[in-house]
């Protein structure tokens, strides 16, 4: 039996690294959700990990494409054949799996985005800009505050009567407007309901400024787990929101879309390392280099003591001895 | 020994410099420039400049600074207007005081006032102003100035060809990779002071001429093209950059060469406040050319900044590949 040729997407973002693998028809064939807790080296090596001990070691991986805020280090780590930003990534997967979006709506861990497609082509996209205020580590802290389960938020909302209204706009306004709501004696469902109602109407204020959104519309990232947040949605928008299959990893899985068109196109071997880098000790070290007044913040990643990548410099003094990684990513 | 003048690399400097130092110099006095901004230099200015200052005026304290010891006259003129029936942001206008009243131990500053609302004219005075304090005589200064003035519509004339003013002023000729995609061009609006000083923005430049992006800048366009498409406008604009950028924005709608518009702006700007939405709205609602802003401010972390401009260039190739009719992407 030939082997399946497959390809591996990563996306290393705040809350979550995702890893997913396609085959040469881009079905998905693995998916691997796991918190970033703030370590991303160690959670991108468990993701590896994982997927190893359901492949097996020689599995014939041709292609990997990394996304995310964490593309660069995690594009090094891997030997990645492509590097390709999160909002690119998206909306490929997101015409993928619902074949003739328009709009797509992403809320991730500290962006949220939204995407508009026209012809099957990007068309416009507006990310957040203000505050970090609706994204999904607000939503994290917010649960914790209140010590309920993430996973049970949302089913909460969806119980309340009476929503009350939360102030949206910022992080910081909104949990002091639910911390005094609690204090007046609302109930818990009525504050968590008006806080998804108040974070989707910043959302739609701040990203899909007042513009009408055109069906069939796309809601994906982790957030679009939130039943509340969705609901919420459903109802400021007036119409039927779809949650693709795979909503949480869909950064990845765009970059393993991207990894297998390039690798088609080019023809050539793949620059992934191979499972090595789940028994790698990494290091990344920063440092700041007195080269000149600009005093750069120079982060180096080594893989057993050896230096695998570097960035952070303007000059290009330190990055010209080092794996060029940029050669992906363009910039 | 020649008197030295200090000229802080910073607000206006990317757009007088060739006047005010081709001034100077006929004067008899020698320039000297702080260095191309960097870490330092923006540290020292947000920790000296008062707080609700936006970027660009914090970058020109620490200009200041790295100047202070090292010259016999700082030069930071009174800027309240530099075209007529005009004005620009009120913090040119109070600069030398805000330098004044937060640093101290600084050489002596020439503040002279620029105010060309009401005439030109005014032009010449504060050139005889300057001249005063350095001693020289009337015709000396008239004769600088004219010489100033000619060296500036050189400058502006390369400019409008295509040239960075960095580039000019830094006599940098820059080795750009080969473009390895379609050329784009790509039209930048923002202030000088955002644009040009490629550690406030990032090297936002830079990187896009590493990516087969032909630049255009809101300089670049010719100001008779600005001045007309501005008249069309229903109301006068209050702000001489606001015509610019207008100007520059209507213009866009009659050219079809233009693949995608980037507004820089600074966080906390007053004038990009009104002029982003204002663009923006024109340009959205009567064209279908792609359009971002970019906000820019102290933090240093180039992800975000990154990833918005690389999704731009990739949105713009896309959909330029899509009206080519080979649909691929990546």
């Amino acid at each position: 039996m030939k082997e399946r040729e497959l390809y591996l997407g990563i996306d290393v973002g705040s809350v979550s690294t995702n890893l997913v693998l396609i085959d040469e028809n881009e079905k998905l064939v693995e998916k691997v959700y796991i918190r970033t807790s703030g370590q991303p080296i160690e959670a991108l090596k468990r993701g590896l990990k994982m997927i190893r001990e359901r492949l097996g070691d020689d599995a014939n991986i041709r292609g990997v494409g990394t996304t995310g805020s964490g593309r660069q280090l995690a594009g090094a780590i891997v030997g990645a054949d492509i590097i390709k930003n999160e909002i690119t990534t998206h909306a490929i997967a997101a015409q993928k799996l619902v074949p003739g979006v328009k709009t797509i709506l992403e809320i991730g861990g500290q962006d949220s985005k939204i995407i508009i497609i026209r012809n099957g082509v990007v068309f416009d996209f507006a990310m957040n800009t203000v505050c970090a205020a609706g994204t999904g580590s607000f939503l994290d802290r917010q649960a914790a505050r209140l010590n309920i389960p993430i996973e049970e938020f949302g089913t909460y909302a969806l119980k309340s009567r009476s929503p009350v209204r939360i102030a949206g706009r910022c992080a910081v306004f909104a949990e002091s407007d639910m911390i005094h709501k609690q204090q007046t004696g609302h109930a818990v469902e009525d504050i968590i309901c008006g806080l998804c109602e108040a974070l989707v109407r910043n959302y739609l204020n701040n990203l899909a400024k007042g513009e009408t959104l055109e069906d069939p519309v796309v809601f994906q990232g982790g957030v679009a787990a939130n039943v509340g947040i969705v609901a919420a949605f459903e109802k400021a928008l007036g119409k039927k929101i779809i949650i693709p299959e795979h909503y949480d990893v869909m950064g990845a899985f765009g970059a393993a879309v991207i990894a297998r068109e390039k690798m088609m196109r080019s023809g050539k071997p793949t620059a992934f390392y191979g499972f090595r880098a789940v028994n790698c000790d990494y290091r990344a070290k920063s440092l700041e280099c007195n080269g000149c007044s600009n005093m750069c913040e120079v982060i180096q990643i080594s893989a057993d003591g050896e230096p695998l990548a570097c960035w952070g410099d303007r000059c290009g003094k330190w990055t010209a001895g080092a794996i060029h990684i940029e050669r992906q990513s363009g910039f | 020994m020649k008197t030295k003048i200090g000229i802080p690399r910073g607000l206006f400097f990317y757009q007088y410099y060739p006047l005010w130092k081709t001034f100077f110099e006929e004067l008899g006095a020698e320039i000297a420039v702080s260095g191309h901004t960097n870490r330092r230099i923006l540290d020292m200015g947000v920790k000296s400049c008062v707080d609700e200052a936006c970027l660009p005026v914090k970058v020109f304290f620490g200009h200041v600074l790295d100047l202070a010891d090292k010259v016999d006259y700082l030069f930071i003129p009174r800027l309240t207007s530099v075209s007529r029936k005009e004005y620009i942001c009120p913090k040119f206008g109070g600069l030398p005081d805000m330098v004044r009243h937060s640093l101290y131990g600084l050489p002596p500053i020439i503040d002279t006032e620029i105010n060309l609302r009401k005439s030109g004219k005014n032009l010449l005075n504060a050139a005889m102003d300057v001249g005063s304090r350095l001693n020289c005589d009337k015709k000396a200064v008239r004769r600088a100035l004219e010489k100033s003035l000619r060296a500036y519509r050189e400058f502006r004339e390369q400019v409008k060809k295509g040239a960075l003013p960095p580039d000019i002023i830094d006599k940098r000729f820059p080795v750009l990779k080969k473009p390895s995609d379609r050329i784009l061009n790509i039209l930048v609006i923002g202030h000088v002071y955002n644009l040009y000083d490629n550690y406030i923005n990032m090297d936002m430049l830079k990187k896009l001429r590493n990516n087969s992006v032909n630049l255009i800048t809101v300089d670049m366009i010719d100001g008779c093209i600005i001045d007309e498409k501005a008249q069309t406008l229903n109301k006068k604009m209050f702000w001489y950059f606001g015509r610019k950028a207008m100007g520059t924005a209507l213009h866009v709608l009659d050219r079809n060469d233009i693949d995608g518009v980037i507004y820089v702006m600074s966080f906390g700007c007053g004038v990009d406040s009104f002029i982003s939405d204002l663009v923006e709205k024109k340009i959205r609602r009567k064209s279908d050319v792609p359009f971002i802003i970019l906000t820019i401010d102290e933090h240093s972390g180039e992800a975000g900044f990154n990833t918005r401009l690389e999704a731009f260039l990739d949105m713009v190739r896309w959909r330029y590949r899509h009206e080519a009719d080979v649909s691929s992407h990546g």
